[in-house]
């Protein structure tokens, strides 16, 4: 038969990279990335996150196609920063989140089982 | 720090339903939103100070818990992760050596892909295609079930699936059968050590997590017998590596009354409600509508459906706190699961900046 298997859901294929990085070749400071294997998980916190960001002018991303199993998340920025600054600094702050996220709930539920 | 207008701060915190439809769904996230008014939107100290997490009720395969201070959009990837990300044990392969049932050779595989396994998924590693079955990545369970002649209808459950710590015990066909007979006899798997002798496997066996799944139906003469491995997956691949039997959220219910409701009318009010949202309370003046439990409101828009009603009652939503359910199928427990995909979301960041080059 013809189905593609089914780890290719979430197995980047051999030769191809997670994260590609595209310039805009007509604005200045606007790029996209091309996320490989992944959905809307990762993208729409990314958007979120990206938003946050002031010195963001643009942020969206698109499932192109719900059989290719990729994510393109364009950015456009002020000239105080630049697209792959905006998107390290976004991950790199919603790493903090969780770790915070985290210890919070830990934190919880040592709290709460204590109580019972 | 000024403080936005009352009109303007009910649009960024919380979402109305109205009569007719929902309003102000979308977050506002952009942070110059209300730069005008010399509010700052950007809330990364914000997120620090204010996020809140609060567990209601915590069970052996069940926690409800409250998480105020973060945007719909990190609750939607934790509910995401939670079904399609966390990785379970499921059986994958079964091998039938005998099946006179009723019930058809793949219909049997599948149902018992289905059946949840009391096992911490974290102990194993994943096996790709190449991979030979052995102790780290696959488990397996026989089974054997026969209903004698002139016996009565047999129903085989789950408890009967009974885990083989040494692996397959089905031999390989082999062409050459006169080789050295004293070499061991090769199966479908190859254990280099039981699983039994591991500590953690020790104290409390692998089984089914209920042993009153029934699998199939054996009439007189009947007779099942296979054997199944069991491999760690996630429920992308197939819903059966899924960890939860369900996953959500709920924004946080809010009922406000805009004016007061007072004596037959306020009886009306509790009558309406079919969750009994609404209390009364003896005033001075009257008998008067509270808002009792709030928590409880469906948002069914019952209570405002009628003409005219839309201006007693108001019905909202907190945009920033959400009320999360997580029900596990029982192979980690509940608040687990909820750490765990914390740390999956965390990889994930983590691989997506890093393989950037």
């Amino acid at each position: 038969m013809n189905a593609p298997d089914r780890y290719e859901r979430f197995v980047v294929p051999e030769g191809t990279k997670k994260v590609s990085y595209e310039r805009d070749t007509k604005i200045i400071n606007a790029a996209s990335f091309t996320i490989e294997r992944e959905d809307h998980t990762i993208g729409n916190i990314l958007r979120m996150q990206l938003h946050r960001d002031p010195n963001v002018l643009f942020a969206g991303y698109k499932l192109p196609h719900p059989l290719q199993y990729k994510i393109i998340v364009r950015i456009h920025t002020t000239s105080q920063s630049s697209p792959m600054q905006a998107y390290n600094q976004a991950i790199n702050d919603l790493d903090k989140e969780f770790d915070s996220l985290k210890s919070a709930f830990e934190a919880e539920i040592v709290r709460h089982s204590s109580e019972y | 720090m000024p403080e936005l207008p009352e009109h303007l701060e009910l649009k960024r915190t919380r979402v109305s339903c109205n009569f007719d439809a929902p309003t102000d769904t979308e977050p506002i996230l952009y942070s110059g939103a209300y730069a005008s008014m010399g509010v700052d939107n950007t809330n990364m100290e914000d997120f620090f100070k204010n996020f809140k997490i609060k567990i209601n009720r915590l069970t052996e395969d069940e926690i409800e818990f409250d998480m105020v201070g973060i945007d719909a959009a990190l609750a939607n990837a934790f509910r995401r992760i939670l079904i399609a990300e966390v990785p379970t044990m499921a059986i994958e392969k079964v091998f039938i050596a005998n099946n006179t049932s009723v019930i058809q050779d793949e219909v049997l595989a599948h149902r018992l892909g289905l059946i949840p396994l009391n096992v911490d998924p974290r102990l194993f590693e994943y096996k790709s295609e190449k991979d030979l079955p052995n102790e780290k990545n696959t488990i397996v369970f026989g089974l054997h079930a026969r209903c004698e002649r002139g016996a009565p209808r047999n129903t085989v459950k789950s408890d009967e699936l009974k885990w083989l710590p040494n692996g397959s015990e089905f031999l390989l066909a082999t062409e050459d059968n006169d080789s050295d007979p004293a070499a061991k006899a090769r199966t479908y798997t190859s254990f280099s050590c039981g699983q039994d002798s591991l500590p953690e496997f020790s104290v409390n066996p692998i089984c089914a997590r209920h042993p009153d799944i029934t699998i199939a139906r054996l009439g007189p003469g009947q007779e099942i017998e296979l054997e199944a491995h069991a491999v760690k997956g996630v429920g992308k691949e197939h819903a059966k590596w899924s960890p939860v039997a369900t996953a959500w959220y709920r924004m946080l219910p809010e009922v406000v009354l805009l004016q007061d409701v007072y004596d037959e009318k306020a009886e009306k009010l509790v009558r309406k409600c079919p969750v009994n949202v609404f209390d009364i309370e003896d005033v001075a003046n009257g008998r008067k509508a509270v808002v009792a439990r709030p928590r409880a409101c469906t948002l069914c828009r019952e209570c405002i459906r009628e003409e005219g009603w839309d201006q007693y009652v108001a019905l909202r939503r907190k945009r920033d706190h959400f009320i999360f359910t997580i029900e596990s199928t029982g192979a980690l427990p509940p608040e687990v699961l909820f750490t765990e995909a914390v740390k999956i979301l965390e990889d994930k960041c983590e691989r997506v900046i890093t393989e950037l080059s």
